[in-house]
């Protein structure tokens, strides 16, 4: 899984000239772009859902916690930066440094999930279901699908703390912590549109 | 063929295309008999020919996999398989047992079927598919664990490539949702509920793994391309096939009493469910086209074409025409779904094991390809057999349309068995384009008995 | 391994820091307009301008896609034009009905 994705594409690995390249992996940006699809159909179906009971979604959101949510915005933001940091320090041959980027954004996205567990028992506590409204029927599949993200995006990243812990990377091998980093960012991307859409707009 | 115990994939295949050509025969008298009723009356009625036509599709299927199993994990390993015996054993075991349940549907009341098998104290009979008596349900559970446990061991005392693992993923998958033939609650609801983790998390989910791994296999056999490039693309498709195909399971979960929830879940992840069969699509195409050599088995490689294709159009889109709620609503159960069914099983599943077949038979036979004359034949009984099915398809969507506007959409809807009248037309032509099917089918047998020289390799 | 491009790919850590300082201002703006429920087309334009702004540094700068082959950027940039639109689209049909 080593191999850089441009080696897929034959044509591409002769050309000599400085090509503009795709950072990490083709296939995971095959699987990141279907994610992206799954996701966007869901927020859009939300939007289209919200449109047809305005009021009814309204009240239900106004249960949401937007503290909890935006403290959670700023978490993934840090934890993204922090990999960004990671992906730098490799680049410029310091794999001890980036692992200690690593440690950070995997602190961050730590961070998320207890905020996430505390919001979650506090909700079901109060008798929301995925039966309960339409609403909140959104409200749990589009957070909890993308906490199931943030979980995998964790244990990608834990991966990484291990490769750069075993200096298994390096600037001639970026492919591994370029391809975990996308996946990582597209995480925060999600939400970026998922926080707004659900627990802000009116 | 590299190691002797690959051979005791032949038998295999040679019960799987018997049984192909019994389903074949049923489907013709089924075909006949919804346009003539009481033909075959009272001998085979429908509901029973239908559950032959159906169980012997799905036995086929499963003498395909195993022989495949059989053929490629040892290869794949590079050793050889754990136990020849065993599999000659478990053939043999398996054929008895699908020929008795079979004859057993035909010539035993059904009733009589399940009190004589023990259905009395374990209920798992009369369900859609899973109509075999416990006995036989037992009998395939035993004959998948010893197949498993034989490939297994293989494959742990050989090479661990991501083919053989994707394929026994995919086949311990199969074994493991079997097990919900057994659970049967009685509430109707729950009773669908599980059916569907059978039936569904099958052909939409674990059997997805097992087609990528034959298609990846077959293609790096005729294309040399890179393992790693085909390994690469396989982890892919295998990751969509089951994130879009597990959530997708909601897509059955409309209207049948499950909560609402499903409605939204089921439609949005079973939309993405083309999205693995379009890129199984590309893989294809996209090896095919970079290949560093001429395979001599040219059949081989427009089954493999022909499985990316029309498992995109048989299961991705004409899955994705009824498989949003809203309009699932009015199609639930029609003809449509019918359509849907034949080209999904016969682009997917029958045409990957088909491939797989026409790749391996001839090496277990001791030569490269067949010949040139037997190779024309082969094809052309793939086009026949497409294209028939092709025709199938649009006839039964035009029927499901149909039956679906008058008896579910119009002002004054019509009664079941009045709209079977109106859309018989549709029926007649489904029929005689099952007819092309059977004659395809029977050139495909004849090709395997076509001798002459075989063709030189060419290297590109 | 690396294609011969002289220019970095993942951009400078300064050029990061700066990224994040807008992408948690934008943030904050976006939990005022949740703490003082506001509502209306403007606001709302105002915070999915903000969050289109956003995701574009994510997948710009972020993602490194800066430099990607345009393919790529189209993809996915349009992917958040499009889901922002569609969005605007649904809510300005809500406004209506």
């Amino acid at each position: 899984m080593n191999t850089p994705a441009y080696t897929l594409d034959a044509r591409a690995a002769d050309a000599t000239a400085p090509t503009p390249h795709l950072p990490g992996d083709l296939a995971i940006w095959i699987f990141i772009l279907a994610e992206l699809l799954a996701f966007g159909v869901f927020l859009v179906a939300y939007a289209f859902a919200r449109s047809g009971d305005v009021a009814g979604f309204d009240a239900r959101q106004l249960g949401l916690d937007r503290d909890a949510g935006a403290i959670n915005t700023v978490l993934l933001l840090t934890s993204s930066f922090f990999v960004v940091r990671a992906t730098q320090a490799v680049a410029a041959g310091a794999c001890a440094r980036a692992s200690g980027w690593l440690v950070g954004a995997i602190g961050c996205g730590l961070g998320f999930v207890v905020i996430k567990v505390f919001e979650y028992a506090e909700k079901f506590g109060a008798g929301v279901t995925l039966s309960s409204s339409t609403f909140d029927m959104f409200y749990l599949s589009l957070t909890f699908f993308h906490f199931m993200h943030v979980l995998l995006g964790l244990v990608i990243l834990a991966a990484l703390w291990l490769g750069t812990r075993q200096r298994r990377y390096g600037p001639d091998n970026m492919n591994g912590i370029e391809s975990g980093a996308a996946y990582w960012h597209m995480v925060d991307l999600v939400w970026l549109i998922l926080f707004p859409l659900v627990y802000v707009m009116r | 063929m590299k190691y002797k115990s690959q051979a005791v994939a032949m038998p295999y295949f040679i019960a799987a295309i018997g049984l192909f050509v019994g389903q074949i025969l049923f489907g013709l008298v089924l075909g006949l008999q919804y346009v003539v009723g009481d033909f075959l009356f009272p001998s085979i009625p429908f509901n029973i020919a239908r559950m032959v036509h159906t169980n012997l599709l799905i036995v086929w299927l499963l003498f395909g996999f195993m022989g495949s199993a059989y053929y490629l994990v040892p290869e794949e390993a590079e050793t050889e398989l754990y136990s020849p015996k065993l599999a000659l054993g478990l053939f043999w075991i398996f054929l008895a047992a699908g020929a008795l349940t079979i004859l057993g549907y035909l010539f035993v009341d059904y009733n009589t079927l399940a009190s004589a098998t023990g259905n009395d104290i374990l209920a798992t009979m009369g369900r859609e598919f899973l109509e075999q008596p416990l006995l036989t349900k037992i009998g395939i559970v035993v004959v998948a664990l010893a197949f498993l446990f034989n490939i297994s061991m293989t494959m742990l005392k050989g090479r661990k490539t991501v083919i053989n693992i994707v394929l026994l993923l995919g086949l311990w998958g199969l074994a493991v949702f079997f097990l919900f033939s057994f659970y049967n609650p009685t509430n109707l609801v729950m009773d669908k509920f599980y059916w569907w983790w059978v039936v569904h998390l099958w052909v939409e989910g674990v059997w997805e793994l097992i087609m990528a791994a034959l298609l990846a296999f077959v293609l790096i056999k005729v294309t040399g391309v890179d393992r790693e490039v085909i390994e690469k693309w396989l982890y892919v498709i295998i990751t969509l096939a089951l994130v879009t195909g597990i959530i997708g399971t909601g897509h059955h979960y409309f209207w049948i009493g499950t909560p609402a929830y499903w409605q939204w879940w089921g439609s949005i992840f079973s939309a993405l469910e083309p999205i693995p069969f379009f890129a199984m699509t590309v893989f294809a195409f996209n090896m095919v086209n970079r290949r560093r050599r001429e395979h001599p088995n040219r059949a081989a490689v427009l089954w493999a074409l022909g499985t990316g294709v029309m498992a995109f159009l048989g299961a991705g889109v004409w899955g994705f025409l009824h498989t949003l709620a809203p309009v699932n609503y009015y199609t639930h159960g029609s003809q449509i779904t019918a359509a849907h069914g034949h080209m999904a099983f016969y682009g997917a599943y029958v045409m990957v094991v088909i491939t797989i077949m026409s790749y391996a038979m001839p090496i277990l036979r001791g030569r490269q390809a067949n010949s040139n004359k037997a190779q024309v034949i082969e094809m052309w009984s793939f086009w026949i057999m497409t294209i028939s099915m092709v025709f199938i398809t649009l006839f039964l969507t035009g029927a499901g349309i149909l039956q679906v506007w008058l008896q579910r959409v119009s002002e004054d809807p019509m009664p079941f068995m009045m709209v079977q009248d109106q859309i018989a037309l549709f029926y007649w032509m489904r029929l005689w384009s099952g007819v092309g099917f059977a004659v395809g089918l029977v050139l495909y047998v004849v090709s395997f008995f076509i001798k002459g020289k075989e063709p030189e390799a060419v290297a590109a | 391994m690396m294609p011969p491009d002289p220019r970095p790919i993942h951009a400078t850590p300064a050029r990061a820091l700066g990224v994040w300082t807008f992408l948690i201002a934008a943030t904050l703006v976006t939990w005022l307009v949740g703490e003082r429920g506001a509502h209306g087309p403007a606001v709302v334009a105002l915070m999915f301008g903000l969050a289109y702004i956003k995701g574009s540094l994510i997948i710009l700068e972020f993602m490194a896609l800066r430099r990607a082959p345009l393919m790529w950027r189209m993809l996915t940039l349009g992917w958040l034009t499009s889901v922002c639109a569609a969005i605007a689209i649904a809510y300005w049909k809500g406004m209506n009905s």
